[in-house]
């Protein structure tokens, strides 16, 4: 009879730990998201800015707080689209951290240790990803104790999970801002990108309250659909094919020209 | 910036090869015939080194004299336009992602919000055989910093945690590039004990500098860089060999110049007064052809040449070719 001893699960348990630890991404992955929390202007625009808002828009000013859009009661429907914002600007607010590695020379540090440049920039596009957790994750606290919204714990993993990977277009995004900007230009136009891309995407007011000519705008926009993304996860459980198509699109779009970007900055540093 | 030293100290000229040794295969770094351009300006013009596993290697030179661009080139950040490199036998990039390579770069920021234990451990984290975080803190004095957050260091300390950097992984290559710079006295006295004890396992270390007095205390070999071109390659001593110009000094009244330019291997004459200082190529041919004649001089000293004057005076004889 084969007996699996406690102790040897436990060993398992430890190599499986340290082996995480030890690959160079997981290790790269989790240095840089514990310093990039430490940094209040992320935090303040990330996390702060989208709860105060909710609870602003939801629980102080009484509008529209009986009203429904797309089905959705409006502390839902505005929950989906704080936690859409702090998710998009986590992804973006990774260009300030990429240039500035440019500027200071960081990243010339990390291109003499073993380090291969691609494991740089998916561990960059991964950080990104995961710094979208704390604003979603506030939000939707902040919607639960507030508002005493009520779904399905399945229903929240799922609009987690959306809004998480549904940024990864903005994360190339970011990587295409810090590999064109310098360390001094790229926090102004980061700030701008985001505020536009939440403003005309619908994130703070509707895009259904909008003029037609701006509605049509919003509806090309990704940070629309990202948010009608969260929607229809909440709404429906499944999500729309046209957003996760037009999510895909941009993704590969600024993908493209980040690559393309991310070659001529290097080509050049390595011919200088 | 160059600092005077007068540092008597002897040294055993046999631990650096001459710079005519075959190539060394499986050295720590070979250069063969490497040029490298930017623009119309020459930042290395056909130049030869090869430096074998376990030395120190002090590469000298003023600013634009072409340390960095070897360096960078020897870490495959900078491509070259002619000639080969090898690191460790192969290929820098190569080399570098088998992490037995370790680097302290001149420009390197450091990422803002991290603490310096968690910089080290990561940094390890990349290398196949890391030394625990403990370790590389222990060795680049950090022990009492690593919770401090990278901004908050001053020059001198962030120096010192790229020098953990640098050192995180175990390499058997490390290169160190103006490492104390922003360094006061005492710290550069501090830097150097742990960098030495760190290179006294076997490890090859090359390190750029324009302080005289580093290259000299710290190296077995010094590479003296002049405008892309190597003009000495040797020991401390072995340098200041080269351009032997010692003073014999003494006090002699009434002095006769003529008479005194007739004495072995003297190459000049200066008279203060009472006071002659004699130039001389060979200071022991000299001394005794001074007693044999019978010249009533008092109080002589003999004064070696340091490696300062030494290396102004290889500048000046690289300037006139």
């Amino acid at each position: 009879m084969i007996r699996i001893s406690e102790r040897g699960i436990f060993d398992m348990l430890a190599l499986a730990t340290h082996l995480a630890g030890r690959w160079p991404i997981g290790a790269y992955l989790r240095f840089e998201v514990r310093r990039q929390l430490r940094n209040r202007r992320f935090v303040i625009i990330t996390v702060a800015l989208p709860v105060s808002l909710y609870v602003l828009y939801t629980a102080v000013l009484d509008i529209s707080s009986s009203a429904t859009i797309d089905g959705l009661a409006w502390p839902v429907f505005f929950l989906v689209s704080m936690a859409a914002y702090g998710a998009m600007a986590a992804a973006i607010t990774q260009a300030n951290a990429i240039a500035a590695e440019r500027g200071s020379g960081w990243s010339r540090q990390l291109r003499v240790t073993p380090l291969s440049r691609s494991s740089y920039v998916l561990t960059k596009l991964a950080t990104a990803v995961l710094l979208t957790a704390p604003a979603l994750v506030f939000v939707a606290a902040v919607a639960i104790i507030v508002n005493h919204v009520e779904l399905p714990v399945r229903v929240w993993i799922e609009l987690v999970l959306a809004l998480s990977l549904g940024s990864l277009p903005f994360a190339a995004l970011a990587i295409l801002l810090g590999y064109t900007l310098g360390s001094e230009s790229v926090q102004g136009a980061v700030t701008l990108t985001f505020f536009g891309l939440a403003i005309l995407g619908g994130l703070f007011a509707p895009a259904d309250s909008f003029p037609p000519a701006l509605a049509t705008i919003a509806r090309v926009l990704p940070s629309y659909h990202l948010a009608a993304l969260g929607r229809d996860v909440v709404a429906s459980g499944v999500p729309d094919p046209v957003d996760v198509i037009v999510l895909t699109a941009y993704a590969l779009a600024f993908g493209g020209l980040a690559a393309w970007r991310y070659r001529a900055v290097e080509q050049r540093s390595h011919g200088g | 910036m160059i600092q005077t030293i007068d540092n008597p100290r002897t040294r055993d000229d046999t631990t650096a090869p001459p710079a005519s040794s075959p190539p060394s295969i499986g050295g720590a770094i070979t250069f063969r015939t490497l040029t490298k351009h930017y623009g119309d300006a020459v930042a290395l013009d056909r130049v030869d080194l090869d430096i074998p596993i376990g030395q120190t290697v002090a590469l000298l030179g003023a600013n634009g004299a072409g340390k960095s661009t070897a360096i960078n080139i020897m870490l495959g950040l900078v491509t070259p336009d002619a000639g080969e490199v090898r690191t460790l036998g192969q290929e820098p990039r190569v080399a570098i992602e088998s992490g037995r390579v370790g680097s302290m770069l001149q420009t390197a920021g450091l990422p803002i919000g991290a603490r310096v234990a968690e910089l080290v451990e990561f940094t390890g984290a990349l290398y196949p055989h890391p030394l625990t975080s403990a370790e590389t803190l222990e060795r680049a004095g950090l022990a009492g910093l690593a919770t401090r957050r990278v901004e908050s260091l001053s020059g001198g300390e962030a120096q010192r945690v790229r020098f953990a950097l640098a050192i995180a992984g175990d390499p058997d290559l490390i290169f160190l590039d103006e490492p104390t710079m922003a360094m006061d006295v005492e710290s550069r006295r501090a830097f150097w004990a742990d960098m030495r004890r760190f290179a006294a396992q076997g490890r090859t270390v090359l390190f750029a500098t324009h302080y005289l007095e580093e290259a000299d205390q710290v190296a077995d070999r010094i590479v003296v860089l002049d405008r892309g071109r190597i003009i000495a390659d040797g020991t401390g001593a072995s340098i200041k060999a080269r351009v032997v110009d010692r003073t014999v000094q003494f006090t002699l009244p009434d002095a006769d110049p003529t008479m005194l330019r007739t004495i072995d291997a003297v190459t000049s004459v200066d008279i203060r007064g009472a006071g002659v200082t004699l130039q001389t190529d060979d200071v022991d041919a000299t001394v005794r052809a001074l007693a044999g004649r019978h010249i009533p001089f008092r109080d002589l000293e003999v004064v070696g040449a340091d490696l300062e004057r030494a290396f102004i005076k290889l500048l000046a004889a690289n300037g006139e070719r």
